[in-house]
């Protein structure tokens, strides 16, 4: 509806970032595990001793993945990029007995945006990744899906505790649709109400008065 | 690490998922500026080393530096568009004059955007035929009634309706009136919609 | 509403409008219904109906015209009046979500309109076009003022065509069928399944992909719902 005025920049769709996506952004600080094919010189205060002068070539180093994205070659080794290992087949078997089980938030939160990011680097597992994240999405949909349709009213935190990002937008939403309809179910739904920035910031107001 | 800075700028941000307008934050962004002076100086004095040397070798780290500076420039530009759909969100839901604590939050380039937006929004309404336009920041919801009851949230002195009848908004009085007249200042918490 | 909306022409003495495709009041506000459902749903910024939204503008000032002639505390009045409300909220929210897109993928629309050849019809009103000008504008002065003109030389431009997300052609969108059409290609979900066709009946209901339909909506042989 457009009662809500305002409205995010959201995250680009499977291998896309949205430039100003502030999910996409935090996503993107996501580490990866790396390794230099080659050397940086002057660069060696970045690493964790730092007592040398340059990266060496072929020291491990952990890397946000827009500095993996910005370096990576296909052609050219100046890195390459290890899978983290919720990606690998060791967890892969794991999500692919009972997806439901597993805390995607403490293996992600970013599991299904990381997972598809991945695929810009070149590895032989790639098409095994891409198809495990879709099966864990479709095995655990139904849940949230249902989880956010029947909890209302009620503090939905253990629900979302072990959902990732995107689980928690698609939960949410269904939220707001059930919401909607119980307001409107209650003929409630063409009551006019203060703007939720407004009152908002009175209770924040409230709070620093008490504070 | 570079652009730690920018990332804590992010989630400031993200921290207000509702669209509240957190302070401007203008000492981070001349941190993360003076981040990106020092990246550039250095990368132009190896890029300078490189061509006249040959050292090809420093083009991985020259790339190092770059990838740094473009992730510094798109956490800014990021920060700033969203703090304006932020403030976008405000014309809407408080109307075009913003309480003091709130433009307290805005930097001048800010309020300035916000004039903007703001003359740009009346001139296209205005622009909607008839003679006065038409107001399309209001009837956010379907009518349902001609007429509602409202309680007042707070003393709001002398409203006049429609027939030129004035009446006096004091806090916890309780009225009846035109729907239309009343949709603003429900939305700023001044009047209560009162269903039974 | 269609009744009390036609009253509401009797009210006026059954004078004809002077456009010269002639609709009844019930007609067009049929119109700006599907046009309003339409825009809601879409995910893209649709052609623009300004002729519409001035016949209906011209309608509700006729129809405030009349009420001022009827006596006070008539029961029809207040009919009436409930009717401009609900006239009014459906142009607003129709104009809403318009400009809503026009904010929301602004550097694509005015492309757009730039890439348009002369004669094709503008997707956007000429008001609607001077908005996302200045839109444009004002956002670009803003970044440039408060930080990038503060950055170093090569880093002083943002390419806004690329940082502002375009519409999302594939989200799906449910439709109803106001036209039969044979053969419409459905492309693939996933990879082990092919491309097929489906035959639209008159009057059913689908879940689709925008993309595939979006003609459909242009010509209106389909209705968002």
């Amino acid at each position: 509806m457009d009662t809500q005025s305002y409205m995010p920049v959201p995250p680009g769709v499977g291998m896309e970032e949205n430039y100003f996506s502030l999910d996409d952004i935090l996503l993107s600080h996501e580490r990866l595990p790396c390794r230099s094919d080659t050397a940086f010189p002057k660069l060696g205060f970045l690493e964790k001793s730092g007592e040398t002068h340059d990266i060496p070539e072929g020291t491990k180093l952990e890397m946000p993945l827009w500095l993996a994205k910005g370096l990576y070659e296909r052609k050219r080794h100046v890195i390459s990029v290890d899978l983290p290992k919720v990606y690998r087949e060791g967890w892969r078997t794991v999500f692919g007995a009972d997806a439901n089980v597993v805390d995607l938030h403490k293996m992600g939160p970013y599991y299904y945006g990381l997972g598809s990011q991945m695929l810009h680097f070149e590895n032989a597992e790639n098409t095994e990744i891409a198809q495990s994240i879709l099966q864990t999405f479709i095995g655990r949909f139904r849940r949230t899906m249902d989880s956010s349709q029947n909890a209302y009213n009620e503090d939905t935190s253990l629900l979302l505790e072990r959902l990732d990002c995107l689980e928690r937008a698609l939960f949410r939403s269904g939220q707001n649709g059930l919401n909607a309809f119980q307001l409107w179910e209650r003929g409630r739904a063409s009551q006019l109400t203060a703007s939720s920035l407004v009152t908002n910031y009175r209770k924040r107001k409230i709070t620093e008065l008490q504070s | 690490m570079f652009c730690e800075k920018a990332v804590e700028l992010v989630r400031e941000l993200q921290r207000m998922s509702d669209g509240q307008l957190p302070a401007f934050n203008e000492d981070g962004i001349r941190q993360i500026l003076e981040e990106m002076k020092a990246l550039y100086e250095q990368n132009q004095s190896d890029v300078n080393e490189a061509k006249t040397e040959g050292k090809t070798e420093l083009i991985p780290t020259i790339k190092f530096r770059h990838s740094c500076l473009l992730r510094n420039q798109r956490c800014i530009a990021a920060y700033l568009y969203d703090r304006l759909l932020r403030i976008r969100a405000l014309r809407w839901e408080y109307g075009s004059v913003l309480p003091t604590a709130i433009r307290f939050h805005m930097c001048a380039e800010e309020l300035e955007w916000f004039n903007q937006y703001k003359k740009s929004l009346a001139t296209y309404m205005r622009s909607l035929g008839g003679e006065e336009g038409l107001d399309i920041t209001q009837d956010m919801k379907p009518p349902k009634s001609l007429y509602i009851e409202v309680r007042c949230l707070k003393d709001h002195g002398e409203f006049e309706i429609d027939d030129g009848t004035v009446i006096l908004l004091k806090k916890n009085s309780q009225h009846f009136l035109p729907r239309w007249k009343c949709e603003q200042l429900i939305r700023q918490g001044v009047l209560e919609h009162v269903i039974s | 509403m269609a009744d009390a909306l036609s009253e509401a022409s009797d009210l006026s003495g059954g004078e004809e409008s002077q456009e010269e495709d002639v609709l009844t009041p019930a007609e067009l506000i049929a119109r700006l219904e599907e046009a309003w459902l339409n825009e809601k749903f879409s995910p893209e910024l649709l052609e623009n109906k300004s002729e519409l939204v001035e016949c209906v503008m011209e309608q509700l000032t006729h129809m405030e015209e009349n009420l001022q002639r009827v006596r006070k505390g008539d029961l029809k009045a207040s009919i009436h009046r409930m009717e401009i409300d609900r006239i009014r909220f459906v142009l607003s929210s129709y104009l809403r979500s318009r400009l809503q897109k026009i904010e929301k993928f602004f550097p694509h629309v005015l492309e757009k309109e730039k890439s348009r050849a002369d004669g094709d019809p503008s997707f956007l009103s000429p008001e609607e076009f001077a908005f996302a000008k200045e839109y444009l504008a004002n956002t670009e002065v803003y970044l440039k003022a408060v930080a990038l003109k503060h950055m170093p030389p090569n880093l002083q431009s943002i390419d806004m065509l690329k940082a502002v997300p375009q519409p999302c052609l594939d989200s799906f969108v449910f439709l109803r069928v106001k036209e039969r059409q044979d053969n419409i290609l459905v492309e693939p979900e996933t990879d082990d399944q092919r491309e097929y066709v489906v035959d639209l009946e008159e009057g059913s209901q689908h879940l689709m992909r925008y993309r595939t339909i979006a003609p459909l909506v242009a010509s209106g042989a389909v209705q968002l719902i």
